[in-house]
């Protein structure tokens, strides 16, 4: 079974052709917000240097959120526009569990973590077994200085995985000594990590079909915030 | 903080090119001011003054236009953004740090704006053509 993968929830965007048993490839860029403009190139690229037509392949796989607003909407239009002219079925992963696949072999917490802005983050915690991924709690908005609560205390190894890792990592103060940053190759949400996600739905059946697959958003408990704060509009 | 006096729309338009002038490229410029006040006089200045040759006229129904200048301009006007998922729903979060953002109504989107955003706030002055614009966090 051969899955197209796409992920363009933040900054970086990203494309990979994967089987159950190999990455056959995969391409990512980092240069900022210009998802619409990269991703179907790097889509064309990669299926015609690996040599597979969109024919060939078994189902689009796609993180459909949270992510910027805009990001998630190119990600999946984009995977529904594939997967219907195709006649594929979609696979529609969290943004948060698929990073908790580039920590596969790496025992211990990974707290996936992407920037809401305004001190929000959005997150879940997984644990990791050798190959095995365990989800601790549902994909949430909550505030950084809330999850740093939750932290303080904990002895078990914790690692910082996501576009937002780094940040909340800087501006969390006091984080106990076991919450550790990704490095630089395993931080950011990737295809391959999408496509390792999407293979655990598929053995599931957890399939959808392109006018099924939808963005999925996060509302932010900015409760205690006002927007407009002389109206005091709330969410 | 600064404050200047403007008498007409040309000079409205001459503070918001010199305010250009101080710009990097990633700043968020944070507009206070009712109707009829020149927030897009000001914005075409501004605009100007990084470049922009495009037509500025105000996103009131587009709610953002993006204009091309020696950096991406984007030009929002907030007054229909009346909650958070409305302000998510315009990209605002998206088109932060990748350029100058220009926001008119910016009271309504208050709680969002960064803590490092320049504030202008405009006031009507002794007379009908006069304004007075009150500049916090860049230095004219």
């Amino acid at each position: 079974m051969t899955v197209l993968a796409m992920d363009t929830s933040a900054k970086a965007a990203s494309v990979c052709l994967a089987e159950e048993d190999k990455i056959i490839g995969e391409f990512f860029i980092n240069t900022g917000l210009t998802h619409s403009q990269t991703l179907m190139p790097m889509a064309e690229q990669l299926c015609k240097n690996a040599g597979v037509p969109l024919d060939n392949i078994d189902a689009v796989a796609v993180n459909a959120g949270p992510g910027s607003f805009t990001g998630v909407r190119i990600g999946v239009a984009a995977a529904k526009g594939l997967a219907f002219a195709h006649d594929l079925p979609c696979v529609a992963v969290s943004t948060l569990e698929s990073m908790a696949y580039n920590m596969l072999g790496c025992d211990g917490v990974v707290c996936a973590l992407m920037d809401a802005r305004c001190g929000q983050v959005y997150n879940a915690l997984f644990r990791v077994t050798g190959n095995r991924i365990e989800r601790l709690c549902d994909d949430r908005a909550i505030a950084l200085s809330e999850l740093q609560k939750e932290l303080q205390g904990c002895t078990e190894r914790v690692v910082f995985v996501g576009d937002g890792a780094a940040i909340s990592f800087k501006s969390a103060a006091d984080l106990p000594a076991c919450v550790r940053l990704a490095p630089m190759n395993k931080v950011n949400q990737t295809a391959a990590s999408v496509a390792l996600a999407a293979f655990e739905r598929l053995k599931a059946g957890d399939t959808c079909t392109p006018a099924e697959l939808m963005p999925v958003y996060l509302r932010l408990p900015q409760a205690q915030r006002e927007l407009n704060k002389r109206m005091g509009v709330r969410p | 903080m600064t404050e200047l006096l403007s008498n007409s729309a040309a000079e409205t338009e001459q503070i918001g090119e010199r305010l250009a002038k101080t710009l990097h490229g990633a700043e968020v410029i944070a507009l206070f001011g009712g109707l009829g006040m020149g927030k897009t006089a000001f914005t075409r200045g501004l605009a100007r003054g990084l470049g922009v040759t495009d037509g500025v006229s105000s996103p009131t129904f587009a709610l953002v236009n993006e204009y091309h200048g020696a950096v991406p301009v984007y030009h929002f006007d907030m007054y229909r953004v009346q909650s958070w998922d409305d302000l998510y729903s315009t990209g605002f979060f998206d088109y932060l740090d990748n350029g100058v953002l220009v926001i008119e109504w910016s009271e309504n989107i208050e709680g969002a704006l960064p803590d490092d955003a320049i504030r202008v706030t405009i006031r009507r002055g002794a007379h009908d053509e006069q304004r007075i614009f009150q500049i916090e966090g860049a230095e004219l």
